[in-house]
């Protein structure tokens, strides 16, 4: 509507002489409000053919059995029924679930509180800012290489504070190994949603923190009743991202623990690499992945509706 | 009527462009399908590793021959990490290599059965010395039925014991003969604050080859056979169990220390403990050598001592035997159309040059000429002992992990590596009695 106004003020500024010009002029303002189907065309494309036809494809390979070599046959539901009766499909959704959650907690709690810090515009912040970003600059394989070396139990960091490692077996029991995955990837992601919560915070604006400071809200309290509230869709933001993270995270459990001890970092999607790429069972493999695409769709449809994230409301409304 | 001319004329120009494009790519196919004018080429695909430079010579050596000029060989060297699995996805495709690097018996199997590869019988009969040249048992694992399907390149690597002169001489024991002088060395030394044997737990493989050594001492080389040919009772067997007992005690000796499972060897971690005097002994393959040449050159003249695995008294194996990769095997695409000219290509990993090249990097070549060659190689009291114990060996088993088709490979490893974790025997057997048989 706003559009269609400005552009009727502008005609109206039109000499009278080219006035018949005014109708074309208006149905071209009305298509600013509503663009063409045309503008999605190549985002359209894109993904047409690099997603939802491998999609497809990887439905039909869930109902034969291959191996890569010869052509694909077809073995109706068999697939499906194996990985009903699959113990270890089963406790891989769960630890994906669980450090799914694990990296949310962690990566928020440290992230925020961060961010809101980094907010601030004195200049030792921007520095500290600044080194701390780093870790956002390394591909993920070169984190999970770097600290695989850092955590060896003979020559790494274990082997000089017993007194936290112990034995250092960092590798050889599940709960270990889900911490290690569970930190890295909190050291790896933690400065992108730091810069996230700063930009948040930085657009609340200062009049509300300096009329709650004449009333004699605290630090604390202020952070709590005004910062918090206004981070609202912030947070569900990186909610978003860190839960998609979570469930795809894949190349840190490839290069740190390849799904061991057993299979106890065994997530699903490394259950489905595994299965299709180790094990060369591509039909099982793309069971696999069908269940992944169906979860991890349910979830995030879940949190945009309890989050109410869809409705895109301002958390500035009444200022 | 201008809008449409525009129309034909850009229709004209699309179609003069994939026209000669589909010439480009007929004039392409033609040469290839020519094998006697001098454009024809076969495609070598390899294991990308350190070691390929092995394989530029032998190509570059062919290449300069006469048969070389007419029919190239060229190198792909596909990167080692992904290299089963890149071959298993190209294999039934046009893109398939003429010629490919693979591990001999199970790693080919399935090749076989779908009719990929070509038997070498045909060749070996106008040409005798591609097989004769070659010691027996090497050509054997390459042999599925009745036909061979592999010419050995690369060389043997069995697997030995390799230990730490220097902290053996200061607690003044000699290097393991039998089961129970391991068991003693072991005490000593986890009581002098060591790991007594380092083990790269991590990568799995290192473990399978402690089951894979008390396997054959206790139960002797028979029991992997049965199993891979279809009797997995063995798995439970007295014989299985008791070894299962063997390799349970020396973990829960303390053998290994206690953060194996996140050591691996694949980053030298495991070796380094042995060449810094962390650790006194390390069971690995050959290519030991070269690993430990790679942390500390000095260590592998003076400190790095080597000895067969001990005896186990009473049990039924031989304690000649060796297990780990009897070699590494060259086999050719059934639908080549250079098959001539890869047979010429083959008779370089005989050739004088290319076993002084393998022994120069350490690796054992398994001609039945070779010791000729010893004197020259880097380490000739290293080569001539492993090329007696192979040449003596009655058995060789094969690497689990290679034996069995690739499908098992994973299996395999987690199987290992959880016995290795929780010592639970029944969690074992029925591990390895799930795996496939022939």
């Amino acid at each position: 509507m706003a559009a269609i106004t400005q552009a009727e003020r502008g005609g109206s500024q039109q000499v009278s002489g080219r006035r018949r010009r005014r109708p074309h002029l208006r149905s071209h303002a009305q298509n600013i409000g509503h663009p063409g189907i045309i503008w999605a065309l190549p985002a359209t494309i894109y993904f047409a053919i690099f997603a939802l036809l491998p999609l497809v494809v990887v439905v039909w390979l869930s109902f034969t059995e291959w191996g890569g070599i010869g052509s694909p046959h077809w073995v109706g539901g068999a697939n499906w029924k194996a990985l009903a009766t699959d113990s270890i499909m089963r406790q891989s959704i769960w630890l994906m679930l669980l450090l799914t959650a694990l990296s949310v907690v962690t990566q928020t709690l440290v992230a925020l509180p961060l961010g809101v810090w980094a907010a601030g515009f004195q200049r030792n912040r921007a520095v500290l800012t600044a080194l701390y970003f780093i870790p956002l600059l390394m591909s993920s394989a070169a984190i999970a290489i770097v600290w695989r070396a850092l955590l060896d139990p003979n020559f790494g960091i274990p082997s000089q504070m017993h007194w936290l490692f112990g034995s250092g077996n960092l590798f050889g029991h599940a709960g270990d190994a889900i911490g290690v995955l569970t930190f890295v990837a909190m050291w790896q992601w933690t400065p992108l949603y730091t810069l996230i919560y700063q930009g948040g915070a930085r657009a609340i604006p200062a009049q509300i923190y300096e009329a709650a400071s004449i009333d004699g809200a605290g630090r604390v309290r202020q952070f709590f009743t005004i910062t918090l509230p206004q981070l609202r869709n912030t947070i569900v933001t990186s909610l978003i991202l860190m839960v998609i993270g979570g469930m795809t995270a894949f190349e840190s459990i490839l290069i740190l623990t390849q799904g061991e001890p057993g299979y106890s970092t065994t997530t699903t999607a490394y259950y489905m690499y595994s299965k299709a790429f180790l094990r060369f069972q591509y039909g099982q493999g793309s069971v696999i992945a069908v269940v992944l695409v169906v979860v991890a769709t349910a979830i995030g449809l879940l949190i945009t509706k309890w989050t109410g994230y869809d409705k895109m409301a301002s958390a500035q409304e009444g200022i | 009527m201008v809008l449409l001319r525009k129309w034909m004329a850009r229709g004209l120009v699309a179609l003069s462009v994939a026209g000669v494009a589909a010439g480009v790519s007929a004039c392409g196919g033609s040469s290839g399908s020519s094998a006697s004018s001098n454009h024809g080429q076969f495609i070598v695909a390899d294991y990308g590793d350190a070691n390929d430079s092995l394989e530029q010579y032998a190509i570059k050596t062919y290449n300069a021959t006469p048969e070389g000029h007419k029919v190239k060989a060229v190198l792909e060297a596909w990167p080692g990490a992904n290299y089963q699995l890149k071959l298993q996805t190209v294999m039934s495709t046009s893109k398939a290599p003429d010629v490919f690097y693979n591990w001999g018996s199970g790693s080919i199997e399935q090749f076989v059965e779908a009719g990929l590869v070509r038997p070498l019988n045909s060749s070996f009969s106008s040409n005798p010395a591609l097989k004769s040249n070659f010691l027996s048992a090497t050509m054997n694992a390459a042999k599925i039925g009745n036909s061979y399907y592999g010419i050995p390149m690369r060389g043997a690597q069995p697997v030995f014991l390799y230990y730490n002169k220097s902290l053996l001489a200061k607690y003044h024991m000699a290097p393991p003969a039998t089961w129970q002088q391991l068991l003693s060395d072991v005490s000593t030394l986890k009581n002098a604050g060591l790991i007594p044997i380092a083990l790269g737990g991590g990568d799995q493989w290192p473990s399978q080859m402690w089951l894979e050594y008390v396997y054959d001492r206790v139960a002797g080389p028979s029991l992997v056979s049965k199993a891979l040919t279809g009797d997995t009772n063995v798995w439970s067997s007295a014989a299985s169990k008791e070894a299962l007992g063997d390799v349970k005690q020396l973990i829960q000796s303390g053998a290994f220390g206690n953060s194996y499972d996140s050591v691996k060897f694949t980053d030298s971690a495991s070796t380094k403990l042995m060449v810094t005097g962390k650790a006194a002994f390390e069971l690995m393959g050959s290519w030991e050598y070269s690993t430990v040449q790679g942390i500390n050159p000095s260590f592998a003249k003076n400190d790095l001592g080597y000895v067969s695995f001990p005896s186990i008294p009473g049990g039924a194996g031989n304690s000649a035997d060796l297990v780990g990769n009897a070699q590494n095997y060259y086999s050719v695409l059934k639908s080549t159309k250079y098959s001539q000219a890869i047979t010429d290509f083959m008779k370089v990993m005989y050739s004088d040059g290319f076993q002084q090249q393998l022994l120069s990097k350490g690796w054992l070549p398994t001609t039945t000429n070779a010791t000729q060659f010893f004197s020259k190689s880097p380490t000739p009291a290293y080569m001539s002992w492993q090329y007696g114990k192979v040449k003596a060996a009655p058995a060789f088993q094969e690497s689990w992990d290679q034996a069995w088709p690739v499908t098992d490979y994973t299996p395999i490893h987690t199987a290992v590596g959880t016995f290795f974790d929780n010592t639970n025997e029944q969690q074992f057997i029925s591990s390895m009695s799930q795996l496939s048989t022939k």
